[in-house]
């Protein structure tokens, strides 16, 4: 039974107030307002994705088809139920493209073969008619519309063509030709008078109708119609998957994430992303929204609006002279600097300016605004400073509170460091942290900034009880003081590449900074007995390189620039709220947050202002109304390769996946009953993570080391903590490694022209293993594909990490797929299995044995007759080991070791049994527990087996399938009573509780489920 | 990036440049050879799905050791994609799904039938692997209608498959055809892609069986011998082929290979004619978005 599906979203449907999407074989209802579930029907079809839903007038009926099967479920009488079905599905015998109602209980079906077939469904249903299509080469997409007197098929085929054909008409009416790659989906609005066609040749075309002036839906119209193409429309980075027209708009979705709204006159009007840069799959609309769903297994709804509807744009101009930079105040007013260096207070409801004129001895004058935003600091080179403060009631206006020539030259930066302190960094790196007095400042602190090449500040931060300071220099250091030193007492260096971090946070005990290097990084901060320690704990990257700061109080909201376009981000769901072409970052600009009472509704609206042309320009967004709600939160955009999942003691309700992927990114997802799932942290590597392996280290901490493509490691600690009533992941990334050395390390300084060919292979981490040592020390044996099996030594303790290669060895000749340790006594055996069928098996007891070269595996011995995809294993007495495993030729195999008396050399394999009956493709999960042996391949069959106590027998229980393609392993949650709980990942992840009981074997075969 | 690292990543795909093949895809013909010896006194052969035609370059160099006579051999190849001419290959462009290609090949074996059929078809995949799997037996199944024209009784077909999730469906309905149907594996094929190729030998057809291609072939449903789920599936012997000293597509191999003292970066022996979007990408990269 399936307990909880993610995959690819290949239908949605907006119905009534609900939303339904179909995730493979099932259906999932949720509410539209609340984005709350309201149930999930399963196995509507028969181990078949769902392509279509599509309702009658009435909405009483709805028609469900993918692949070659349909079925018509019903509306419910009962209140907490949407739709009453019954088990099973009709099967056709092509695959279905389309499909429509032609009255209350006929339906009309498109096939790949151009076959339009006619059912009755007032019962069971009948097959009453079959049109055969002149041309029945194989389609790609196609359409079916009903008219009064016929029905209209479009037919898009691989020749880049799509046929307009009616039913009673043997010929075929129209050729659409000018694509230049297959047709992926045909949308036809009759109202509009318009067809839409997507194509693998990235364009989408409009084409018009030009007819008759009779009623469009006969056949009359059609006959006589002439069509051609009017917008030839360029919008998407990949191919155009599919389209759907809204009286205003053609909506067209992309295989680049992309959402493009196009005019009549096909202006492309907005263009969005959505589902994490993997391919959209389907998509709908209805008159206030538009939803999509995506190969990142998530559905997103989204206003039917384009962002000149909800926003505001305006351009304010100042009297006096040039504005040089702006910020916002507290009362989202404006302080402005001119270029003369006064500032001018810019009230912008009333569109009026008070000027404050300021003497300057100096043409480089600073701005800074203190974080509560009351507070503005204007500064100039020879240490001339004035500071306002913006009063909070009555008529909106700036006072000057201090006016002073500080004795200090050469200032080169300023910034609030709190709302009390200014720091204030001067030549040869003197910092000085000042604060109020009266109407003058003290000199609180003074700190030396070590040597760089431009030795001023770009951000700095004080924490609650002044002790610390935290300051980004302009070379990217990341320094921390204290009130007792001169010197930091802490140096992060480089953290944000070349221009220095853009903001630097301290929030109870961590810090945070960003960049423009694309990072947001979190520092832990632990204070005891007067001591301070610090620590970078994690990265997360933000997908565009200039990351400014964070503008919600939870820093969720994480703002900057992507070339010229400004974005925000949020980081709960990795997605963007907001993007604007303003020009970039490079010119003054701020932005605001803020929440707004709105008829009786509170509104989340983002002001942004900057300057372009020596204008203000300023916009206002109101955030619900322009940006896309999450219906099903997405996860991995590609094919998940690893994982395994965790169940934390905080909270047994929950269980974590943790899984690595063909997208490069490494997640933690919490799953909760049967319908909550969401990624928690999503971590990056270089390349593709092929694998990962945990070990618990303590209660709810985990060490997680994963590996994958371009020769990388990666060492990441995940605590589970709990934070209210939720369980959080806290990660410290300790090490990136990088086998090969970094690009620049393999070729060295030299040029790319000049460097010589580098001779050594493009290595892949195919699997690992890690091995608890002594005192905190951890050894990670990695097979690679260039053969080699690779030896590190990993210590953690406290604060001090270190990590180092021991040895590798070359016993191999080809690929290592697998590795896989077990602990037989009190030794430890590692097996590592190749692309040839070996297993080979090594004692582990002296660590450091197999690092010399002429090594050997005491035991070897063929399984399969090519690859090994999946290896488990386990003890059945003391002289004997069961292994079992499953390849690249359908074949699963299970053999017992025997090694007398711990003799290893004398090891030998006593058992074999074999099958390759089960699967009809590569096995790539197999997995042992208790009696139980569990296999999974990518034909989508998870097979149950049990094997006797001694081994010696295995027994076929029963298969069921999943909606997972491209499975590529299945992972233990949990057995209890009779039922073993397992997730299946690959193309998408589902946990299927598996019934050990007679009874229920095989219940799936007969669809009453 | 530099150019060698595709050399790097691929090891067929660097063999197939040293030794003069259009495509990789050679050395999985090559090895299935090596294994089931398909081309023993073959000379007319169709290749099915032949861009950019190392398959064809294979058989065009194999059927001519079969014969002195270099006017025995007949080969045809068809595609939808135009291919590079090749001496001795007759080549037809179209669409292997459609009537017209279809009785455009079996003009071409009026008389004489052919003695082998391959086909190396692939859709251009969307990334949704039923879809995928589903076009892509179409191919075969298209293909194997072509063959039940053209090849001669006793004859050989060998076809790519999608080994997915309803690869025994393609398993039974190949079984009506010919004796003995085996998938294999060449080792030049990665082991992680769901590509693997049926090499069907001894076509017998069922008795009356009359080709037509008005009603193409169509698919084969679940039923009794071969369930959806449980023990009775069609599920045929699977074999690797290539030799064991053979490279192995997913090793990583360090350029200067065994036994090699220098390494010599060649270019690909056939860059694509005519790639669909060429001026495409243009359009694109001046793509502005109206405000
Ligand atoms: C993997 S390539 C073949 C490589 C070839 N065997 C070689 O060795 O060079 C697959 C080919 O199938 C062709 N193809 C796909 N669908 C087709 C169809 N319906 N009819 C004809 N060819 C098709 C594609 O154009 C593509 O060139």
């Amino acid at each position: 039974m399936s307990l909880l599906i993610r995959t690819d979203v290949t239908a949605v449907k907006l119905y009534e107030e609900f939303i339904i999407a179909g995730i493979g074989s099932s259906l999932h209802i949720y509410e539209k307002n609340t984005a709350k579930s309201f149930g999930t029907h399963n196995y509507i079809l028969e181990g078949q994705k769902i392509y279509g839903i599509v309702p009658t007038k009435d909405k009483s009926k709805i028609l469900i088809f993918g692949g070659k099967q349909f079925k018509v479920i019903h509306r419910s009488n009962l209140e907490l139920r949407l739709f009453d079905f019954s088990p099973g599905s009709v099967l056709c015998n092509d695959w279905l493209h389309s499909g429509i109602w032609t009255s209350d209980n006929k339906i009309a079906l498109l096939t790949a073969h151009n076959v339009v077939q006619v059912w009755d469904v007032s019962n069971n249903p009948i097959l009453i008619s079959c049109t055969i299509n002149k041309d029945n080469s194989i389609l790609y997409s196609g359409l079916i519309t009903p008219l009064i007197d016929d029905i209209l098929v479009f037919s898009g085929t691989v020749f880049s063509e799509v046929i307009i054909s009616r039913c009673e008409c043997e010929e075929p009416l129209h050729r659409l030709i000018g694509h230049k790659g297959v047709i992926f989906s045909i949308s036809c609005s009759i109202e509009r008078g318009i067809i839409v066609t997507t194509s693998d040749d990235r364009s989408v075309r409009i084409w018009g109708l030009n007819g008759p002036a009779i009623d469009r839906n006969t056949k009359a119209f059609w006959d006589s119609v002439t069509i051609s193409c009017i917008h030839e429309l360029y919008g998407h980075l990949a191919r155009v998957m599919r389209s759907c027209i809204t009286n205003r708009y053609v909506i067209s979705v992309g295989e680049d994430s992309g959402i493009c709204f196009w005019d009549s006159d096909g202006t492309l009007l907005k263009k969005i992303g959505a589902h994490q840069n993997a391919p959209i799959w389907s998509v709908d609309v209805d008159e206030h929204n538009l939803v999509t769903g995506g190969a990142d297994c998530g559905v997103t709804m989204h206003p039917l609006t384009v962002a000149s509807d909800y926003s505001d744009s305006d351009t304010l101009r100042i009297g006096e002279g040039t504005p040089k930079k702006l910020v916002f105040t507290a009362r989202r007013n404006l302080a402005v600097l001119n270029e003369t260096g006064h500032l001018i207070y810019y009230v912008i409801a009333e569109k009026t300016e008070i000027v404050h004129k300021i003497k300057h001895e100096s043409t480089y004058v600073m701005l800074s605004i203190s974080p509560c935003k009351q507070i503005i600091a204007v500064a100039d080179t020879n240490g001339s400073l004035e500071v306002f403060v913006e009063n909070c009631k009555g008529p909106a206006s700036v006072q000057n509170v201090i006016s002073t020539k500080l004795q200090i030259n050469k200032i080169l930066s300023m910034q609030w460091a709190d709302n009390r302190h200014i720091v204030l960094c001067s030549e040869s790196g003197d910092i000085c942290v000042i604060a109020s007095k009266g109407s003058e400042v003290e000199i609180v602190s003074k700190f030396l900034l070590p040597h760089c090449k431009e030795r001023w500040l770009t951000s700095a931060a004080m924490n609650l009880d002044n002790n610390l300071l935290v300051v980004g220099d302009r070379c990217g250091n990341i320094h921390c003081f204290i009130k007792e030193g001169t010197n930091p007492i802490k140096t992060f260096a480089k953290v944000h590449g070349r221009y220095g971090p853009t903001s630097i946070r301290i929030k109870n005990n961590g810090i945070i900074s960003t960049g423009r290097d694309g990072t947001i990084k979190y520092f832990s901060v632990y204070y005891n007995n007067g001591v301070y320690r610090i620590k970078h704990t994690s990265s997360k990257d933000l997908g565009f390189q200039w990351v400014e700061k964070c503008i919600d109080s939870q820093d969720n909201l994480i703002c900057g620039f992507q070339e010229r376009v400004f974005v925000i981000a949020d980081l709960r769901n990795n997605s963007k709220l907001l993007e604007v072409h303003c020009g970039g970052g490079h010119r003054s600009w701020d932005v605001v947050r803020y929440i707004e009472n709105i008829n009786n509704g509170y509104e989340q609206i983002i002001k942004l202002v900057y300057l372009k042309n020596s204008d203000i320009n300023m916009q206002t967004f109101c955030i619900s109304k322009i940006t896309s709600k999450d219906i099903i939160k997405g996860t991995h955009s590609k094919e998940i390769n690893c994982l395994k999942s965790h169940h934390p003691q905080l909270e047994e309700s929950a269980t974590f996946f943790i899984s690595g992927g063909e997208d490069t990114t490494l997640r933690v997802s919490i799953a909760k009953e049967s319908k909550h799932f969401q990624d928690e942290v999503i971590l990056k590597h270089l390349s593709s993570i092929r694998t990962l392996k945990v070990f618990l280290l303590e209660i709810d901490k985990l060490l997680v080391v994963s590996g994958g493509g371009r020769a990388q490691i990666c060492i990441n600690i995940m605590h589970f903590v709990k934070d209210c009533d939720d369980v959080k992941v806290v990660v410290e990334d300790v090490i990136d490694f990088l086998v090969k050395g970094t690009d620049k390390e393999r070729k060295g300084a030299k040029t790319w022209r000049n460097c010589t060919v580098d001779f050594d292979p493009e290595t892949r981490i195919m699997d690992l293993e890690v091995v608890e040592g002594k005192d905190n020390c951890f050894l990670i044996y990695a097979g690679c594909s260039d053969a080699y099996l690779r030896i590190f030594q990993f210590k953690y303790h406290d604060d001090k990490v270190t990590f180092k290669p021991l040895g590798q060895l070359k016993y191999h000749k080809t690929c290592i797929l697998k590795t896989h340790c077990v602990k037989f006594l009190d030794k430890i055996i590692l097996m590592t299995c190749t692309t040839r069928g070996e297993v080979c098996f090594w004692d582990l007891t002296e660590p450091n044995s197999i690092t010399d070269n002429d090594a050997t595996a005491f035991l070897s011995t063929t399984t399969n007759k090519s690859g090994i995809n999946c290896i488990a294993s386990k003890i059945i007495s003391d002289s004997e080991i069961l292994l079992a495993t499953g390849g690249d030729d359908n074949a699963v195999h299970v053999k017992i070791v025997h090694i007398p008396n711990e003799d290893f050399q004398s090891a030998e394999i006593v058992h074999t049994w074999t099958s390759d009956r089960f699967h009809g493709s590569q096995i790539t999960g197999v997995l042992l527990k208790d009696n139980i042996m569990v296999t999974a391949s990518i034909d989508q069959r998870v097979t149950v087996f049990k094997i006797s106590k001694n081994g010696r027998e295995v027994e076929f229980l029963y298969q069921t399938i999943s909606d997972v393609a491209d499975i590529q392993g299945v992972d233990f949650i949990k057995k209890s009573g009779d039922t073993i709980t397992v997730c299946v990942f690959g193309k998408g992840i589902e946990v299927l509780a598996l019934s050990l009981e007679e009874a229920n074997f095989n219940c799936h075969n007969l669809g009453i489920l | 990036m530099g150019k060698t690292s595709k050399d790097k990543r691929d090891i067929y795909y660097r063999l197939a440049k040293e030794e003069g093949w259009r495509a990789r895809s050679a050395f999985k013909l090559l090895q299935i050879n090596e294994e089931y010896d398909i081309f023993n006194g073959v000379l007319r052969a169709v290749d099915l799905c032949a861009a950019p035609g190392s398959w064809s370059q294979v058989l065009t160099k194999k059927l001519k050791e079969n014969t002195t006579n270099a006017d025995d051999v007949k080969i045809v190849a068809v595609d939808l994609q135009a291919m590079a001419a090749l001496p001795g290959v007759k080549q037809i462009q179209g669409d292997i799904t459609k009537l017209s290609t279809a009785h455009e090949i079996i003009k071409e074996f009026e008389g004489f039938k052919a003695d082998l059929v391959v086909c190396d078809g692939a859709p251009d995949v969307t990334g949704l692997h039923d879809i995928d799997e589903y076009v892509q037996s179409q191919l075969l199944l298209a293909a194997l209608n072509i063959t039940t024209h053209v090849l001669k009784n006793g004859g050989v077909f060998v076809a790519k498959i999608f080994r997915g999730k309803d690869a025994t469906l393609l398993y039974s309905q190949l079984k009506q055809f010919f004796e003995l149907v085996t998938v294999s594996k060449p080792r030049s094929s990665r082991n992680s892609s769901i590509e693997a190729f049926v090499v069907c030998q001894n076509y017998n057809p069922p008795s009356g069986f009359v080709p037509t291609m008005i009603n193409p072939l169509l698919d084969h449903q679940y039923c009794d011998f071969n369930q959806l789920t449980g023990p009775n599936r069609f599920i045929v012997p699977f074999n690797v082929c290539g030799d064991l000293s053979a490279y192995d597509s997913d090793t990583s191999y360090p350029l200067l290979l065994d036994g090699q003292t220098t390494y010599e970066y060649k270019e690909p022996i056939q860059k694509p004619i005519d790639p669909p979007y060429k001026n495409i990408l243009e359009k694109t990269k001046n793509m502005q978005l109206n405000k």
